[in-house]
């Protein structure tokens, strides 16, 4: 195999979740001096314990689509993501339906965009604000060997499930984004994974976000494209004291797309990350959102929604852990199915012994379009301290009939009326999202699921 | 042709099974007001979602015209484009859809974008300050957390708005407080002596005769168990206020006998 030069075509290889395939990947990573030994011990350690790990949740109830141990890699390409590609010529994506990545790279300055795992080079700086550091993962160590040794996996923890594990050991692309002290940006930091039917990956990013003390800042993942590539991946998110973030991630992937994601963040004293999750797209969708709350008047927000039509999956679970108090969280879900559609949501909180004055809510609603789609909503608390304010409540119902006939009285037509309380629901979550410009286009993303969704019915 | 007005033939009504409506004769005509009593569970309201088109109500016999088309087998929105607009006793809430946006839709859907954004706005402003309603409003949710008092106002902006052909307003006066009623009563009046509004025709469904001082009625029908017992002139209303049903009821059935 010739090497290439940094701009040269990468090698593709099959993939397959085995040693084999994980030696030729590590020989790849090798010839662009992109794995140390260390990480070579990782990866092999971690398709170990991939191997070895049983599927996460429950086990599936009858019927469920979701069966893990199920899950098949055929026709999938492994690539490294170290060789650069110019985002020039044709849209990597179908301009008609789908954001055009030159175009939102220029729109919103600044960020990573990559195409499968390979990053693009559009013509625009990675990072609006010069004080703030967006690479990508395998190039930040050299200019930043010490914060990077002392976050990295720090957080994730790669042997925490499966997903984790396949993440960890085929790693292929991924971000670091630094907002040092007191930096407080407001342009968006985007990253932006989009795939095309022109060739079906298997990605592995790892994303890593550092904040720090008294920093702010928006980071924007995105999924978009037509393909139907497996993505796997895990996002480290380390707020300092007094850090303010919002996480969103827009998950617009092609409709045979399997996402699977474990973010997880920690609080330093008064920091507050907010999570905001809208899953939109793809065909099987696992994501694990966890926050621990670690030191005094930290704060998780964590808003999600999704909305699963077709044959689609999605797997939602989110978990908080209070382990001082006060802490304080609020986590808002939101979920719709349509046709056969099927869900599940897993919200655990967990309060500490030590975490007194504590304050958690959870709400989730999930409203179910047709009489194949179905929604399972797993809330667990586990209180292990007193003096805390814990709230929980869930509902799972069907359209209200009595209001599609209100609507229908002012003379809107039953389809539009659908809508108009399909989106409805979806706006108590929507409203935390940050910018008016994203949710607006959750809004449409939205309105065209359930466009499409009628037009089948 | 058929009369002009919003007419029920023979009217009969089935409610899984029971038979609530026992033929309905009504005739409403354009710029007429029709006050409709009648005892709780007398079918009042079954006449008027009946009329509005909901789908729990099985018509098994007659029919319901609006200036001649026949209303039945259309739709509920199909019947509010047609001119029927049915101010509800109990509105629903549409959680996550601001009262701004639904007003559009349904000024829109009604009458087809006939107003300019800017000409629509100034008429929201002037019906909610006929109203009496804070403009804070339209950014609230539909109906969501609104006080009973404050769902009749929202009721009423609409009816306003969409300025439809008939209005029935079913308990659109239960539970106001006094303000509230002269707010209501001042959208009804200031509606009918507007442009849009000249023709209107009223079913005014009501337990209380003091909705009739803004909105005096031509007509005042009494419902008892699921047919028009009585129809006489506004005195009828005062009447039914002072000695009740049951001096109705001893009449209906004396002449009967
Ligand atoms: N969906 C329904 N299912 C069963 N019974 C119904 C239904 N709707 C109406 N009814 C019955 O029909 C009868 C008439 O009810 P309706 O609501 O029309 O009365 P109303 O005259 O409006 O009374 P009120 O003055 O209390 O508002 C009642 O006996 C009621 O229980
Ligand atoms: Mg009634």
């Amino acid at each position: 195999m010739p090497s290439g030069t940094a701009a040269g075509p990468a090698t593709l290889i099959p993939f397959a979740p085995d040693a084999p395939t994980l030696e030729r990947a590590l020989a790849i990573l090798a010839q662009d001096g992109s794995v140390s030994p260390a990480d070579a011990v990782r990866r092999r350690e971690a398709l170990a314990l991939f191997a070895a790990l049983p599927a996460p949740g429950a086990r599936p109830r009858r019927g469920w689509r979701h069966d893990y141990d199920k899950l098949t890699f055929d026709d999938l390409v492994w690539t490294t993501g170290r060789r650069r590609q110019p985002a020039v010529g044709p849209s990597v994506t179908d301009p008609d339906d789908e954001p055009d990545l030159p175009a939102l790279a220029t729109e919103n300055a600044g960020g990573l965009f990559h195409l499968g795992a390979t990053l693009l080079e559009p013509d625009v700086p990675s990072a609006a604000d010069s004080r703030v550091v967006v690479l990508p993962l395998g190039d930040a160590s050299r200019p930043h060997p010490e914060l990077v040794a002392r976050t990295l996996y720090e957080i994730a923890d790669w042997r925490a499930d499966r997903f984790s594990a396949l993440a960890t050991a085929f790693e292929n692309c991924g971000a670091f984004v630094y907002v040092p002290d007191g930096v407080v940006v407001d342009a968006p930091i985007q990253l932006v994974w989009a795939n095309t039917a022109a060739r079906n990956e298997a990605v592995f990013p790892h994303v890593l976000v550092v904040l720090g003390e008294g920093a702010r800042a928006t980071v924007i993942e995105r999924h978009v494209g037509d393909g139907d590539p497996f993505i796997c991946g895990v996002v480290e998110v380390h707020a300092g004291e007094r850090a303010q973030l919002d996480y969103v991630t827009v998950q617009q992937a092609g409709e045979g797309a399997r996402v699977f994601f474990r973010r997880t963040a920690r609080c330093a004293r008064d920091a507050e990350v907010r999570w905001n999750l809208a899953e939109l797209g793809g065909a099987l969708a696992r994501t694990v959102l966890d926050t621990q709350l670690g030191a005094v008047g930290g704060r998780a927000e964590t808003a999600a929604l999704f909305f699963t039509t077709g044959f689609a999956h999605v797997d939602l679970t989110t978990g908080t852990e209070h382990v001082v108090g006060p802490t304080t969280s609020n986590t808002a879900v939101r979920s719709a199915a349509n046709d056969r559609g099927q869900g599940r949501y897993v919200g655990n909180i967990v309060i500490r012994p030590h975490a007194h004055g504590s304050d958690a809510t959870l709400r989730d609603d999930a409203l179910l379009l047709s009489a194949h789609a179905h929604i399972d909503a797993v809330p667990a608390l586990e209180i292990a301290s007193n003096d805390v304010k814990a709230f929980h409540g869930a509902t799972v119902g069907s359209l209200d009939e009595d209001a599609l006939f209100y609507v229908s009285s002012r003379g809107i037509a039953r389809s539009e009326a659908l809508r108009m309380i399909t989106l409805g629901f979806f706006e108590p979550v929507i409203t935390r999202f940050p910018g008016e410009a994203l949710r607006d286009e959750i809004r449409t993303a939205l309105d065209a699921k359930i466009d499409a969704a009628t037009e089948t019915a | 042709m058929s009369a002009r007005g919003l007419v029920t033939r023979d009217l009969r009504v089935a409610v899984q099974g029971n038979e609530i409506l026992k033929g309905i004769d009504l005739t409403v005509e354009p710029g007429q007001v029709h006050a409709l009593m009648g005892p709780n569970g007398s079918g009042k309201s079954t006449l008027a979602f009946t009329i509005a088109g909901h789908p729990g109500y099985d018509v098994t016999s007659g029919s319901v015209t609006l200036d001649g088309e026949e209303l039945l087998g259309l739709a509920p929105d199909k019947r509010a484009r047609a001119g029927v607009f049915l101010s509800f006793q109990y509105p629903a809430a549409i959680p996550g859809v601001s009262v701004a946006n639904f007003l559009r839709s349904a000024r829109q859907a009604v009458r087809s974008g006939d107003l300019s954004p800017a000409k629509f706005r100034q008429l929201v402003f002037e019906k909610l300050d006929t109203l009496d309603m804070d403009p804070a409003f339209l950014g609230r949710y539909v109906n969501d957390g609104f006080s009973g008092g404050e769902k009749k106002r929202l009721e009423m902006l609409q009816m306003a708005i969409i300025a439809p052909k008939y209005a029935i307003l079913d308990e659109t006066d239960s539970g106001l407080d006094v303000d509230a009623l002269q707010a209501v009563g001042h959208a009804a009046t200031s509606l009918r002596e507007s442009e849009d509004g000249r023709n209107m025709g009223f079913l005014v469904i009501t337990h209380y005769p003091r909705i009739l001082r803004y909105l005096p009625a031509d007509v005042v029908h009494v419902m008892i168990d699921g047919s028009i017992a009585k129809t006489g002139g506004p005195d009828l209303a005062e009447r039914i206020e002072r000695e009740g049903y049951d001096v109705i009821r001893e009449e209906v059935a004396t002449a009967r006998a």
